[in-house]
């Protein structure tokens, strides 16, 4: 039995593993793991920014021991990006080179026909692997031993390219018409798609793909994962500011702070030597975890009465 | 193939959670590796495969909750026949059956909701009435029944009791059950199918009895009798609200979508909205595909030389990079006057909806003046900005005339060749001036315009009514007085806009 299958074992063992590896989940998210891995399925992740998405792919390659094969994607991209390329420049260069060749190629040739079919004994040459630049998806289905592929904010990429990924999720083979269909090798990559949910992902897609929400933690959880992310900061300032941020997520803010954003916090706080909560530090470090000044302004009334409840939460 | 997860899945269809035959197939790989053995991880992992939004999750979970919670209750076996505890259940359910849905307290809730609490009102009643005659008996040494129904109630066995109930509603077919009248007649045929005629002999044969042993036993198993009258009742009532209702609204969907506007009755709206929010998701999606290439951005140097390879490497067909979406600007123009206040309200509703896709809409309403609301949609949420546009500019008496007076002067400089314009109107114009040559003059400049009347064709032309008069200048006139009609006529529009 390999390392992967040991730790792909039960649920609760993905849990763990996933806890050395310092990536607190939820029972929900191992067992989208433990799914993807058994069922042999991609997964699309959504949820709001922050949440730990993109974290969960990398983390899985660190802990299958895998290479991380990365495509993020943006409007634009195409298959040129995302699956290959020729290489135009080695094309070019070498029919220019060739070109002195050819003669030699085609002498004792007569008549038109028999030249062709000369030149036919060559193939297509020019549109072989050696021309060919693999990118990401192509990538990821020539590694060897596997890997994980993360397809990135694959909402924020045109419909086009949500059509031309489903030929590699559903079966791991991309099709290229010069050269034909390319399968993955012995092990299929594990796929992990995730979205900010920017525009609505096509039902397509969705259908080929496990499909996992990460919302925001609660409290518990949040805790746990400031203690596996930031051990230093002592467990009382931990509870207030995980308390401090959830009272936060409940206001209405443009842009509630996420877990990225309170795992700074922690780190701004343990940086500054922090003990305890006081409105005024609340107030200096407020920029760590609203982005808009708007928010900021909201809050700024809010603050002291945030913080006592933070602080009394003990 | 799998008989629990496949009627599961027809449950969660039911609750409006689409689930291709795909991911059905998915649901059974997936069980097959998990069992049924742990309720919490099934529960996760058919949350992976089955629903696929955020929405759909929440219905999922109490979908969830409802469709194996008899196993749950079969499971713990403290069986105190406890009313207060049945009736928290009951509670639970029409809770769960209100986020479900996302419209509680509606009609079509109320009358099911009605008829069991009477049920319960009779069945307290009666086990008062039982509780009175057993003090008379007092406690004592009790015969032993005889028939197999009456063996089961006295064996204190939920878990017996329910599987036995489920048996009988299966043969009876309880997941055909369609209209909630339907509930008692289902009731009354599972207790027949668990052997109630057997136990009702008995018991009558015990009440007659002499022996004070068999008439305390005959007292008992009547009040457990009630007793499993009412668990029946919930159960159907369950299964009820899992496979029935949403059929039913389903139905009155279909109802709303063809019924005027003008008479949606204001209880009716939130679903009507509902409704319109999904016609626009759907026309969103098939629409927001169609981008067009423009020939403007950088030079795309991979793709121009591939393009110009058959050319022997010379450039001349240039490739850009850029992709740009062709925003044209629609403009509606909404008679907000009493008698077709209602029509604007959803076909504004419609336009916003559609904003992921739609090009930028500027929404003007009259009903003699005509102003720009257009900042109100901006800054309110669509449902408020709609009513403050009707409070604030419906009432008046319609006068079109002005109203196009005022839209020459407002904005017909941002009238192009892109612009396509909608009113939607009655066009009764209380014999006034119809100014159609201000109409002229916009049809002219613009690249479409449409008029929406609520009213049939036929009385386009009665009484005040000026449509004869506006319809030369108007690319298209439609009838426009159903969501089914505002659905095509605003799908044809994103065609033509796009």
């Amino acid at each position: 039995m390999t390392d992967i299958q040991k730790l792909a074992e039960s649920v609760d063992s993905l849990k763990d593993s996933f806890e050395d590896h310092r990536y607190i989940c939820s029972n929900q998210i191992a067992t989208a793991v433990y799914l993807a891995y058994h069922l042999r399925k991609p997964v699309l992740i959504e949820g709001p920014p922050g949440v730990g998405k993109t974290e969960l792919a990398k983390t899985t390659a660190d802990m299958f021991a895998l290479p991380l094969i990365r495509l993020q994607c943006y409007e634009g991209l195409d298959e040129a990006k995302a699956i290959y390329e020729w290489k135009y420049g080695k094309q070019l260069l070498y029919t220019q080179v060739l070109k002195e060749t050819l003669d030699e190629v085609l002498q004792g040739a007569t008549g038109f026909r028999e030249s062709v079919n000369r030149l036919h004994e060559f193939g297509d040459i020019f549109f072989s692997e050696e021309f060919m630049e693999p990118r990401p998806l192509l990538k990821a289905l020539q590694e060897e031993d596997g890997c994980v592929l993360l397809i990135d904010e694959v909402d924020k990429s045109d419909h086009e390219f949500e059509s031309l990924l489903l030929e590699i999720l559903s079966d791991y083979q991309v099709s290229i018409p010069e050269i034909g269909t390319v399968k993955a090798r012995a092990e299929p990559p594990m796929v992990f798609l995730t979205s900010n949910n920017t525009r609505e992902i096509s039902d397509a897609l969705k259908r080929r793909c496990l499909h996992l929400y990460i919302p925001f933690p609660d409290v518990d959880l949040e805790q746990k994962i400031i203690h596996a992310r930031v051990p230093e900061i002592p467990p009382q300032l931990r509870t207030q500011l995980v308390t401090f941020i959830q009272e936060l997520r409940d206001m209405d803010l443009k842009k509630v702070p996420a877990i990225s954003e309170t795992i700074d916090w922690a780190r701004t706080l343990l940086l500054l030597h922090t003990e305890s909560l006081d409105p005024e530090l609340v107030r200096e470090t407020l920029n760590v975890i609203l982005k808009f000044q708007e928010d900021i302004d909201n809050v700024d009334h809010e603050i002291s009465t945030l913080t006592q409840k933070a602080v009394s939460a003990n | 193939m799998d008989k629990t997860l496949a009627s599961f899945i027809a449950t969660l269809r039911n609750a409006d959670v689409r689930i291709s035959p795909a991911e059905t197939l998915d649901a059974l790989n997936a069980v097959e590796l998990t069992g049924y053995r742990d309720r919490e991880f099934l529960k996760n992992t058919l949350a992976l495969v089955l629903p696929k939004t955020a929405d759909e999750k929440d219905t999922y979970d109490t979908t969830f909750e409802q469709f194996f919670k008899f196993a749950e209750v079969s499971g713990e076996s403290t069986s105190s026949v406890s009313i207060d505890d049945e009736e928290g259940e009951g509670e639970g359910d029409g809770e769960g059956q209100g986020q479900g849905d996302g419209q509680g307290g509606s009609a079509g809730q109320t009358n099911p909701g009605n008829s069991k609490r009477k049920g319960r009102a009779r069945f307290s009643a009666a086990s008062d009435a039982d509780h009175e005659k057993e003090e008379d008996l007092g406690s004592g040494e009790m015969s032993n029944p005889v028939s197999n129904l009456g063996k089961l109630l006295m064996q204190d066995s939920r878990v017996e009791l329910s599987v036995q109930m489920a048996d009988a509603a299966k043969k009876v077919n309880l997941d055909e059950i369609q209209v909630f009248t339907q509930k008692g007649l289902y009731t009354r045929r599972i207790m027949d199918q668990m052997g109630l005629p057997d136990l009702l002999k008995e018991i009558s044969t015990l009440k007659q009895s002499f022996n004070l042993p068999d008439r305390r036993l005959g007292q008992e198993l009547k009040r457990r009798q009630e007793w499993l009258r009412e668990q029946v009742r919930d159960y159907v009532e369950r299964q009820f609200l899992l496979h029935a209702d949403a059929t039913g609204m389903r139905l009155r969907e279909e109802l709303l979508r063809k019924v005027k506007l003008s008479n949606v009755e204001h209880r009716n709206f939130r679903l009507i909205q509902e409704i319109v929010y999904r016609m626009a998701k759907k026309l969103v999606t098939m629409h927001s595909q169609r981008k067009k290439v423009f020939k403007r951005g950088s030079l795309n140097v991979p793709r121009t030389l591939r393009r110009n390879m058959s050319y022997d490497g010379h450039i001349f067909d240039l490739q850009w990079k850029s992709v740009k979406v062709d925003r044209p600007k629609v403009f509606a123009v909404c008679d907000v006057s009493g008698s077709v206040a209602n029509y604007a309200r959803f076909m504004l509703m419609f336009l916003y909806a559609l904003e992921e896709v739609m090009p930028k809409v500027r929404a003007f309403a009259f009903s003699s003046d005509l102003a720009e609301v257009t900042e109100l949609f901006d800054r309110n949420k669509i449902e408020d900005a709609i009513s403050k546009t009707l409070r604030d500019f419906g009432g008046g008496s319609t006068d079109y005339g002005q109203a196009l007076v005022d839209f020459k002067k407002k904005c017909l400089d941002d009238v192009d060749n892109r612009t396509t314009i909608i009113i939607l109107g009655d066009a009764r114009n209380n014999y006034g001036d119809c100014k159609q040559d201000i109409l002229q003059e916009i049809y002219q400049r613009s690249k479409r315009v449409i008029w929406l009347n609520p009213e049939p064709r036929n009385t386009w032309n009665t009484g005040d009514a000026e449509m004869r008069k506006y319809v030369p200048y108007v690319h298209q006139a439609e009838e426009c007085n159903s969501l089914m009609h505002l659905e095509r006529t605003v799908g044809n529009l994103l065609k033509a806009v796009q």
